[in-house]
């Protein structure tokens, strides 16, 4: 058994607290949409998304928390092989921005070891004009722990789709190029694929 | 009926429950801050309340949730899982202490040895290198969870992987006569069987494949319905017992020769339906641990339909007149319709309630070991696989078991552990615990002589004796074939053991799942009622079966006793749906490279790559 494998599929997921904008964020890239307060009836809560990075072709599995990190119960499963992540924050929210710190941290205790892990400061477009007084979290402050950490920094806003591209691009060119596919080490099992549904015999018996 | 009206087919999952923000008041110090804060439960209310996140418990939450119903699901202790948790070992150990404390209803006695390895600087692993789960299971391909996982999407978290090898000890040895064929009709055609036998052998399958609604077959089930399966594969179709014991316990899992004959064709029944439904094996496996990463999946799958998660957290008081709850974050919310309670998660103003609904039920005991072994144990399990089964039947140690021990193998492929390094998962249903352990003992120690046996310089030891071998065939083909001579022969060498760990699970659940399958409110837990907790449905713990069949129906039926009716039992439309086109019908021009994106909403991992998969569309019935 072996499955030859599609583009390079990249399991991207999205950490911070919530309200900040993360589905927004996941929502403009994927479809190029901005609706408050909608997010996409989909069974598996992850989008996937193509993105072309110069001759690579990368595809994102984009894992949203589905209103799991609002207590803090994010299962194992979640960060399981996650190759990327976005920590996002509101840069009106200056509470939003100490969560980020821990959820760095929480991705440098869960996660791999290489994961590449970019900080996003969302909600641009609420401090874009003249409005600097909603702004509470300075691009500075972004920066210096991004540095700190090593991470990669963009501000954003989901709304205006202002750098939303840009952050994926920016973590797309990260990759490197021939990670190693784990899947047909032959040592490891076959995966096996269960998305092509076999025929179910009526006279099937099990309970 | 319930009373329970439906809210409509909710819109979005935002629309019910849009995002809210936790903000403090004041913002705390920068310094010291490395945990988020604990934030209460600020929801005003919720229809059904779900106290417990294992498997049949997050399923619930999650068909309750797909169709509209406010659930909030918590869990007292910090993982996910519950009685079906996926543990690290230190998890492991203060899982022990917790059980021992009397703190964890329903499991006893538990006991755990871990060596200092892992605890080394160092040391390379880790203790959350390893999942250990609580309820180690196997996955038939045809079976009703496993077109639950596919239908709500679930099966996208997970990673399966195949498992054939079925290894049965007997006369002091492993083999595995029929049981890892690579098809239905191979499994009767073994060269060493007499023509007779295998005629035999051929009308036994083709019963056991007929229509289950075939008037004869009926009958034949009714009349031997008291009769066991031993007396009826003897009897009826001459067998002898070594196939006989193949059949039952191998191949059918049965744990006791008292097994009747329409429960026991319908174990060997699902196995022999599952061969060629993915492929040319029986059994799948989950990667990275069984029942406790199903239930993560299927509680991700709650969230995204709305589910709000918290645990940590317990509930503490309940007023059934102003359906009033209050939990151990000290919020209280009001509860419109029901709560559904896991026994391990009972709070002691209801322990007298759930005592009094268990009163008159036959508890059920499983006993466990598990041990963790520096071998990968490659030497049982078929090429490519990271996974084997190997069954002890009755009376087959020199403990002189009265029930079988199943044994379920993993090594490092599966994610559970480490490269190189593999656990074992012994399970005994002897009812005596004293007894149990000795059993679990007796099977662990067979297994370890059995594999240092397979391991230890085969080539060497096989390529002096292979000369003499007359018969021509090859000693180690795949499974544990070394004769009585070997035996002795291979030098002795110690198995090194990273960690042992066993305990005793009680439960209400039958081990022929008649109370599951067919549930009354006289048999089941989660149907009988008492007069002071109408709104609370306790659920069962985990059953002794190794596979997952009945869960899906404990989960219909507490589903039904929430909304009246399990036809809309995971109805739902998925956005995704188009996925399910075949395979090529939805591609995307791949030359607009132009573009930054294609939009491509395709959520599937590996949606066109299985035009090699030689049968796609299931096993065909051989004939006969
Ligand atoms: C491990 C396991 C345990 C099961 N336990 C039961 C059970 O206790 N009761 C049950 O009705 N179904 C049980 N089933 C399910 C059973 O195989 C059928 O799927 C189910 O009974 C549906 O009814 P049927 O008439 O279509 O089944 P069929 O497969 O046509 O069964 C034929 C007849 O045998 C009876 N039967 C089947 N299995 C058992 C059994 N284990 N014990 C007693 N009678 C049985 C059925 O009720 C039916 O009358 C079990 C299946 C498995 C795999
Ligand atoms: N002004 C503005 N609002 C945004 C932006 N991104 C998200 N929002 C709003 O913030 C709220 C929370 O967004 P959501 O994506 O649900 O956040 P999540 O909880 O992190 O997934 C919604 O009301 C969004 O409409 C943005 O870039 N600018
Ligand atoms: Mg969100």
């Amino acid at each position: 058994m072996s499955f030859p494998n599609p583009p390079k599929a990249i399991k991207l997921v999205l950490l911070g607290e919530a309200a900040v904008g993360k589905s927004s964020l996941v929502l403009r890239f994927v479809s190029n949409d901005f609706q408050e307060n909608k997010e996409p009836t989909i069974g598996a809560a992850f989008l996937t998304q193509k993105c072309t990075i110069g001759d690579k072709t990368i595809k994102y599995e984009i894992w949203d928390t589905a209103g799991q990190e609002r207590f803090a119960s994010l299962a194992p499963m979640y960060y399981r092989n996650a190759q990327a992540a976005l920590v996002v924050y509101d840069i009106t929210k200056p509470a939003s921005f100490l969560k980020a710190r821990h959820w760095v941290k929480e991705l440098h205790e869960q996660a791999s070891k290489d994961i590449i892990i970019a900080l996003v400061g969302n909600k641009y477009d609420l401090v874009e004009d003249s409005n600097d007084e909603l702004r509470k979290v300075s691009v500075e402050e972004g920066k210096k722990l991004a540095e700190e950490e090593d991470l990669l920094f963009f501000e954003t806003s989901a709304k205006t789709s202002f750098n939303v591209n840009e952050v994926f691009i920016g973590i797309g060119s990260k990759i490197p190029d021939n990670s190693p596919v784990t899947e047909t080490r032959p040592e490891n099992g076959a995966r096996i694929d269960l998305s092509s549904q076999p025929a179910q015999k009526s006279n099937s018996s099990c309970c | 009926m319930s009373s329970f009206h439906r809210a409509e087919r909710r819109k979005s999952v935002a629309e019910r429950s849009p995002s809210v923000s936790y903000a403090p008041d004041t913002i705390p110090q920068l310094a010291g801050l490395e945990k988020p804060q604990e934030h209460n439960l600020h929801i005003g209310e919720c229809d059904v309340l779900v106290m417990g996140t294992g498997l049949v418990e997050s399923v619930v939450a999650a068909a309750l949730s797909w169709q509209g119903v406010d659930v909030l699901h918590i869990d007292n202790k910090t993982c996910y899982g519950d009685s079906n948790s996926t543990l690290t070992i230190e998890q492991v150990k203060s899982w022990c202490q917790e059980v021992n404390s009397g703190r964890i209803q329903h499991f006893e006695d538990a006991q755990v040895y871990v060596t200092g390895d892992i605890y080394h600087p160092q040391s390379k692993f880790k203790s959350k290198d390893y999942g250990i789960d609580l309820t180690p299971k196997i996955m038939f391909a045809q079976s009703d969870l496993l077109s639950l996982l596919v239908k709500s999407r679930v099966y996208k978290y997970l990673e399966f992987q195949s498992l054939s090898n079925f290894h049965i000890f007997e006369n002091d040895s492993f083999s595995t006569k029929f049981a890892n064929a690579s098809s239905k009709e191979e499994i009767f055609t073994d060269q060493s069987l007499s023509l007779l036998t295998k005629r035999y052998l051929m009308k036994f399958l083709k019963f056991v494949l007929e229509d289950n609604n075939d008037e004869d077959k009926r009958k034949t089930l009714a009349d031997n319905a008291k009769v066991t399966i031993y007396d009826f594969l003897s009897q009826k179709f001459n067998l002898e017992t070594s196939q006989i014991n193949e059949l039952i316990y191998s191949i059918g899992l049965c744990i006791k020769p008292t097994t009747k004959t329409p429960e026991a064709i319908a174990r060997i029944r699902r196995f022999l339906v599952s061969f060629n439904v993915y492929g040319n094996f029986p059994v799948l496996v989950s990667k990275y641990g069984g029942p406790g990463e199903i239930s993560q999946g299927f509680c991700r799958s709650a969230a995204v339909a709305g589910t709000t998660y918290k645990l940590n957290t317990a509930l503490t008081d309940y007023d059934p007149q102003l359906k009033l709850a209050k939990f151990s974050d000290k919020s209280s919310i009001k509860i419109n319709e029901k709560l559904i309670v896991a026994p391990t998660q009972i709070p002691k103003f209801l322990q007298s309630s759930y005592n009094e609904i268990t009163e008159s039920l036959k508890k059920v005991n499983i006993s466990r070991l598990v041990v963790i072994v520096k071998k990968d144990c490659k030497e049982w399990m078929a090429d490519q696989e990271c996974s084997a089964m190997v069954v002890f039947p009755p009376e087959s140690l020199n403990s002189q078991n009265k029930t079988s021990i199943q044994a379920l193998i993993q090594n490092g492929g599966t994610g559970v552990c480490p490269p190189g390094q593999s656990i074992w998962y012994l399970t005994s249903f002897e009812q005596d615990s004293i007894k149990a352990k000795q059993d679990l003992q007796c099977a662990f120690e067979k297994m370890e002589s059995s594999i240092l046996r397979e391991s230890s310089d085969l080539d060497d030891v096989l390529d002096e004796n292979l000369s003499v071998n007359k018969s021509g065939t090859s000693l180690v083909v795949n499974s544990v074939k070394l004769g009585k001579s070997l035996q002795n022969f291979v030098p002795k060498e110690t198995l090194e053991i990273i960690c042992k760990f066993g305990f005793t699970q009680k439960t209400y659940v039958l081990n022929d799942l008649s109370n599951v399958i067919n549930p009354t409110d006289e048999n089941n837990v989660s149907l009988r009622k008492t007069k002071d907790c109408e709104d609370i449905i306790f659920t069962n713990m985990p059953s002794s079966e190794i596979s997952y069949d009945g869960i899906v129906k404990e989960c219909k039926t507490i589903y039904q006793a929430i909304t009246g009716s399990d036809d809309d039992f995971f109805d739902v439309d998925f956005e995704d749906d188009d996925e399910f086109n075949p395979a090529g019908f939805h591609q995307q021009p791949t030359t607009s490279s132009s573009n930054l994106k294609t939009s491509d909403n395709d959520m599937a991992i590996a949606s066109s790559d299985d035009e090699d998969n030689a049968h796609p569309f299931g096993a065909d019935e051989m004939e006969l």
